[in-house]
């Protein structure tokens, strides 16, 4: 009978940092995908349509969104009361782990990582990855929005992030390098909610209720 | 409250556009006494080519609206016109198709921006001009001396500079353009780059730009005014130049070195299609209904959103027509490398290839094979962990799980 105990993980902000950050993230794969393959919208006038308008609209929202919710997120790497995790994402720096889990994770050894920080190796690099992804696609984001809104907070964003405008090479470059983002967004997206089930299964640590919950379920010696 | 504001704002422009005003009466003054004198009248000419004095004036009021001038400017923009023809221009020609030449020159019917391009004071333009050879270079040399600083210097296409810049040498003397380039521009009031080549390199510059050709600004690092497209609108250089003669220097300029009252917003912001394409309206394939009814272009690879531009607002040929109006999307020919990253032009930039290493896809294609890729693994990889019963305390005979 092994003798788990309740460790609280992930505090609140945490949670619904992540959670919004969800809704965020599929909303704008949804509105992403018809700015870039939009369809014709055949029925009625004109002047009744504002399709791609609302598609935008919702865009831009989740957008601001989405950009609030990253600061959120590196500022509580830093600053959070109850534990600010921004050591934990250099756990890759241990080699030795590294290589132990990704032999795990592969099915090679049935040697179990240890648990040194709040991320193993290999999630500190998909998380790493994600907020450096998310950067790309906020700065690219802001151009983009700011090229046809140019007041209030939208255009001071906007003037802060414009030279690098030109030095990606003008806005059609911008926005495909927004496009080939959003592609890796989905494909962290897939694995990472693989790898939260798989881990749920084979630990049985309640990963997946302890985003909800904010606690797992360990053995003490793990 | 409200209507104080309104007061005080309006006095503020006022005491501004009153201080421009002061500023560009004393600077014409300025241009009146220095400049050359005119070797044929104005109004003559207009008169000769059939343009009446109403004409004239509306054509002032466009040209004060497109330069962002209040209305009060009408005077000064028709004393610049005046003057147009006594601005010495010396006009170079380097690796570049001569098309803007072309598009300013050949008009039939020419309204007042062409037949001030036609008085316009050429000292030496490689085209137009009469003489050739050493006497063509005396022309040039003579430019250089009589007007040092005065003149303007007009650069139509982009510096190769590969070999030295010896894949471009032009004249008796086989001078490079690079040497011809640095000679001229260090000497003329202000250099003008007409055309996506002098200003961007366009399409000798596209990859694999074979000669190394580059923008005048980056091949000599000096400022330039960029009137770029392939080719640009008449209009942003008349009123360039007549900026130039109005205010004795150059307009206010992007990041890029293009004119703000030309360049500073995108065709998508004044695109007339624009309702079309927030209504959810696209053409979806040349000459469908959507087509016949003018909706927007963009999944037909309109680049718009992604150029800036004033075509849709002053168009072309004496305000006649533009590319999006004649039914095809914009490529988006003043921005930057635009064969490179407006590629393929008549698809939206969603469609454009990645890759390298020999393989190109759609970056969608790519995406969803990786996605699937990534799904198949994850599939493998689930069977394998319950096959296995990876990671599980192992109780009883755990070889027999792997057999099942």
């Amino acid at each position: 009978m092994d003798t788990r105990t309740a460790i609280k993980e992930w505090s609140l902000a945490i949670r619904v940092n992540h959670w919004i950050m969800v809704i965020c993230i599929f909303g704008l794969i949804i509105t992403g995908f018809y700015i870039a393959h939009p369809f014709t919208v055949p029925a009625g006038e004109t002047i009744d349509k504002f399709f791609m308008g609302y598609a935008r609209f919702v865009h831009l929202i989740f957008g601001v969104i989405l950009t609030f919710i990253f600061l959120w997120r590196v500022y509580l790497a830093f600053f959070s009361r109850f534990h600010a995790d921004w050591k934990d994402f250099l756990a890759w720096t241990d080699w030795k782990n590294f290589w132990t889990q990704i032999k795990f994770y592969l099915l090679v050894s049935e040697k179990k990582p240890e648990h040194k920080f709040l991320y193993g190796p290999l999630q500190s690099v998909a998380y790493g990855g994600l907020l450096a992804m998310l950067v790309v696609v906020v700065i690219t984001g802001v151009i983009l929005m700011g090229v046809e809104y140019s007041l209030g907070v939208t255009g001071v964003a906007y003037a802060a992030v414009k030279p690098i405008q030109n030095m990606l090479g003008g806005l059609a470059t911008v926005r495909f390098i927004h496009h080939i983002f959003t592609w890796l967004i989905i494909l962290f997206v897939v694995v990472h909610i693989y790898m939260a089930f798989w881990y749920d299964v084979v630990f049985k640590e309640g990963t997946i209720s302890s985003m909800v919950g904010g606690r797992v379920f360990r053995k003490p010696h793990d | 409250m409200g209507k104080d504001r309104d007061a005080e704002y309006r006095s503020k422009v006022s005491g501004y556009y009153h201080q421009l005003m002061e500023q560009c009466q004393a600077n014409m003054d300025r241009m009146d006494r220095e400049l050359p004198r005119a070797r044929e009248d104005f109004g003559e000419i207009l008169k000769e080519r059939g343009v009446t004095r109403r004409n004239f004036l509306k054509w002032t009021s466009a040209m004060t609206a497109a330069l962002m001038l209040p209305p009060i400017f009408k005077p000064m923009v028709a004393r610049a016109a005046e003057n147009f023809s006594r601005l010495p221009v010396v006009w170079l020609h380097f690796a570049e198709c001569t098309g803007c030449s072309e598009s300013f020159l050949r008009t039939s019917y020419p309204n007042v921006d062409d037949i001030l391009l036609d008085t316009i004071s050429l000292e030496y333009h490689e085209t137009l001009m009469a003489a050739a050879g050493y006497q063509a270079e005396a022309n040039l040399e003579k430019a250089l001396k009589d007007f040092p600083g005065k003149f303007v210097c007009v650069i139509e296409g982009a510096i190769p500079m590969g070999l030295d810049g010896k894949y471009l040498t032009l004249g008796p003397k086989g001078k490079t353009a690079l040497e011809l380039g640095r000679e001229v521009t260090s000497k003329a009031a202000a250099t003008i780059c007409i055309g996506s080549c002098s200003c961007f390199g366009n399409i000798q510059a596209a990859k694999p730009n074979p000669t190394d050709a580059k923008g005048i600004r980056d091949a000599l690092h000096i400022s330039t005014v960029n009137i770029a497209g392939c080719p640009p609108s008449p209009q942003n250089f008349v009123g360039t130049i007549l900026h130039f003669l109005m205010f004795g220097g150059m307009p206010p300029l992007d990041s890029l070195g293009r004119p703000v009252w030309a360049y500073g917003k995108r065709i998508h912001d004044y695109c007339e299609r624009r309702p079309h394409y927030d209504a959810g309206e696209y053409v979806e394939e040349w000459g469908d209904d959507g087509a016949k009814k003018g909706w927007c272009l963009y999944k037909m690879g309109c680049k718009g959103p992604y150029t800036y531009s004033n075509c849709a607002r002053i168009r072309f040929n004496d305000g006649m027509s533009w590319p999006i109006m004649a039914g095809h999307g914009c490529m988006g020919c003043t921005e930057p490398a635009f064969w490179d990253t407006m590629a393929p032009l008549e698809k939206p930039i969603s469609e454009k290839p990645i890759g390298g290493w020999g393989v190109t896809a759609r970056v969608d294609s790519l995406g969803a094979a990786l996605t699937g890729a990534a799904i198949v693994g994850i599939a493998a990889h689930a069977g394998l962990t319950a096959a296995k019963g990876h990671g599980q305390p192992k109780k009883a005979e755990p070889d027999k799980e792997s057999h099942e």
